[in-house]
C-alpha cells in the first residue's frame, strides 16, 4: 500500500514539473509555433470551419432577412451617396496619379501606408476569456506572418498572435499588454508638426479601453471624438489604420504624461470578416 | 471502430467550444460575467462515471490528451488544463470507487470537478499574470456563470450519453 502512496505522489509531483516546465516553455517569446502544435492547430481549425460554415450560413439567412426590410430606405439613400462618389472617384484618381508622379520624382516606391489585403474569415474564439483570441481560416500558406495587423472595415481588431500552415490566431486589442504597443498618433492637419504621437500601451478592463500614452508633452489639449491611428513608427503595422476614438483624458500617477482613454473603433466581439495586413514596406532586420 | 467513437465525440465538443463561443449571441460574450465552457471536462467526468471500470484510467488518459489539446488550440499556455483536468478526473475516478453511479452523485461530483478546475486554472493564470481579477470579483464573475453554463450542459448531455456510455461499456468490458 505505501509502495502506491508513493508511486502516486511521484506522479503528481512529476506533473507539476511537467506543469511548470510547459508553462515556462510556452511563456517564452517565441516565432513560431513547432510543428505538432501547427498540425494540431489546422486539424481542429478544419474541424471548426466545417461547423461554423454551415451555421454561420443559416444565421446569415435570418440576419439577411432582417436586411430586407430595411432595403427600399437604404436603397434610397445608397443612390444618392453613389451620386456623390463618382465626383470623389474622379477626383481620387487624379490625386493618385499625382501622388505616383510626385513620388517618382523623389524616388520613393512604397510607402509605409501600402499593405497587401489577406481576407480572411473568423471560425472560432478561444473559449478560456482572459486570453483574448480567435483563429481566423489563413495561415502561413496565405502569406500571412507574425505579428501582422489585423482589421475589419471599421478599424483595428489586433495583431497575429502567431500562425500555422492553413490557420492562424489572431490577438485581439482588448488582451494587448505591456509586451503589445502599438505606435499611434492623432493627426492634425491644420498645421505642421502638431500631430501628437503616443503608444498605446494595453488594454484596461475595467474602463474597456486602451491606454493611449503620449509620449511628449504638448500644451495641446486632446478633444473628445479625436480618431487615433497607428503611426507606421513601430516598423510592424502599416501607417493609418484606425485604432479608436478618444473618450477621455487622464493624467497619469506622475503627473508628467497624459494618458488617454481610446474606444476601440471596431467591434471587438462580433467579429466575422477580417482583413490581415501585409504590411509592403518591409523593415530591415538589424 | 468502436473505440474511436469516444475521443471522436470528445474532439467535437473540443471544436465545438471555439466555434459555439463566436456564435452565440454577443451579449453573453461581451457581458460582464465570463462563461467558460468545460464541455470537454463534463463529458470526461461522464466517462469516467459510466464506462470506466475501478481498474481502467481510459478517461484520465483522455483527460491528459484533450487538455493539452485545448491548450494548444485555445491558449497557446501548454500544460494548465491539461494538468488541471487529468488530476481532476482523476479525483474524480477514486470518488466513484466508493460512490454509486446515478445522477446526485453524477450532479454533486461533475460540479465539484468544475470548481476544483476553473479554481485551480485561473489560480495558475493568475500566478503567471494572465488573469487580471480579484478572487472575490472571480467568484461572481466568473466562476458561477461558468458553472450555471455548464451544468445546463450536462442537463442536456446526460439524458442523451449516459444510455449510449453504459451500453458500450458493457460491450467493451463484457469480453
Amino acid at each position: 500500500m505505501s509502495f502506491f502512496r508513493k508511486k502516486r505522489l511521484f506522479t503528481i509531483l512529476i506533473g507539476i514539473i511537467v506543469l511548470v516546465v510547459l508553462i515556462g516553455y510556452s511563456l517564452r517569446e517565441r516565432d513560431e509555433l513547432t510543428t505538432v502544435e501547427q498540425f494540431i492547430k489546422d486539424t481542429v481549425g478544419w474541424a471548426q470551419s466545417a461547423i461554423h460554415t454551415p451555421v454561420n450560413y443559416v444565421t446569415t439567412i435570418i440576419s439577411n432577412i432582417d436586411d430586407w426590410k430595411l432595403t427600399y430606405e437604404e436603397n434610397r439613400i445608397l443612390k444618392e451617396k453613389l451620386a456623390e462618389y463618382k465626383g470623389l472617384i474622379y477626383e481620387v484618381q487624379e490625386i493618385k496619379k499625382e501622388n505616383e508622379e510626385l513620388r517618382k520624382i523623389v524616388d520613393k516606391d512604397d510607402t509605409i501606408r501600402d499593405y497587401n489585403p489577406i481576407h480572411a474569415t473568423v471560425t472560432a474564439r478561444s473559449p478560456e476569456r482572459w486570453v483574448q483570441q480567435v483563429t481566423i481560416n489563413k495561415g502561413l500558406q496565405h502569406g500571412v506572418e507574425v505579428n501582422m495587423a489585423v482589421i475589419t472595415a471599421d478599424g483595428m481588431v489586433g495583431k497575429i498572435q502567431s500562425a500555422s500552415q492553413f490557420n492562424s490566431t489572431v490577438q485581439l486589442l482588448t488582451g494587448f499588454d505591456q509586451f503589445n504597443r502599438i505606435s499611434a498618433t492623432i493627426s492634425r492637419d491644420k498645421e505642421e508638426g502638431n500631430d501628437i504621437f503616443g503608444l498605446i500601451e494595453e488594454y484596461d478592463k475595467e474602463t474597456h479601453s486602451l491606454l493611449f500614452k503620449i509620449i511628449e508633452e504638448s500644451d495641446q489639449d486632446l478633444e473628445e471624438g479625436e480618431l487615433v491611428v497607428s503611426s507606421g513608427m513601430g516598423g510592424v503595422f502599416p501607417a493609418g489604420l484606425p485604432i479608436g476614438t478618444v473618450k477621455e483624458v487622464i493624467p497619469d500617477q506622475y503627473g508628467l504624461t497624459r494618458t488617454a482613454l481610446i474606444d476601440p473603433a471596431a467591434d471587438l466581439y462580433e467579429i466575422n470578416h477580417v482583413i490581415v495586413v501585409d504590411r509592403v514596406l518591409e523593415v530591415e532586420e538589424d | 471502430m468502436k473505440k474511436l467513437i469516444l475521443p471522436l465525440i470528445l474532439f467535437f465538443f473540443l471544436v465545438l467550444e471555439g466555434v459555439a463561443i463566436d456564435l452565440l449571441p454577443p451579449i453573453l460574450v461581451v457581458g460582464d460575467y465570463m462563461m467558460a465552457p468545460h464541455w470537454v471536462l463534463v463529458f470526461l467526468a461522464l466517462i469516467t462515471i459510466f464506462y470506466d471500470k475501478k481498474d481502467t484510467y481510459i478517461a484520465v488518459v483522455y483527460a491528459i490528451v484533450f487538455g493539452f489539446l485545448i491548450d494548444i488550440v485555445y491558449t497557446e499556455i501548454l500544460g494548465v488544463y491539461m494538468f488541471t483536468y487529468a488530476v481532476v478526473i482523476y479525483l474524480i475516478h477514486s470518488l466513484m470507487k466508493v460512490l454509486q453511479s446515478n445522477f446526485y452523485v453524477t450532479l454533486a461530483v461533475v460540479i465539484g470537478g468544475l470548481i476544483a478546475s476553473d479554481v485551480f486554472i485561473h489560480f495558475v493564470y493568475t500566478v503567471i499574470g494572465i488573469a487580471e481579477i480579484s478572487w472575490k470579483n472571480y467568484f461572481t464573475v466568473r466562476l458561477l456563470p461558468s458553472l450555471l453554463a455548464n451544468i445546463l450542459f450536462l442537463l442536456i448531455i446526460y439524458p442523451i450519453l449516459v444510455k449510449l456510455l453504459v451500453k458500450w461499456s458493457k460491450e467493451e468490458y463484457s469480453d
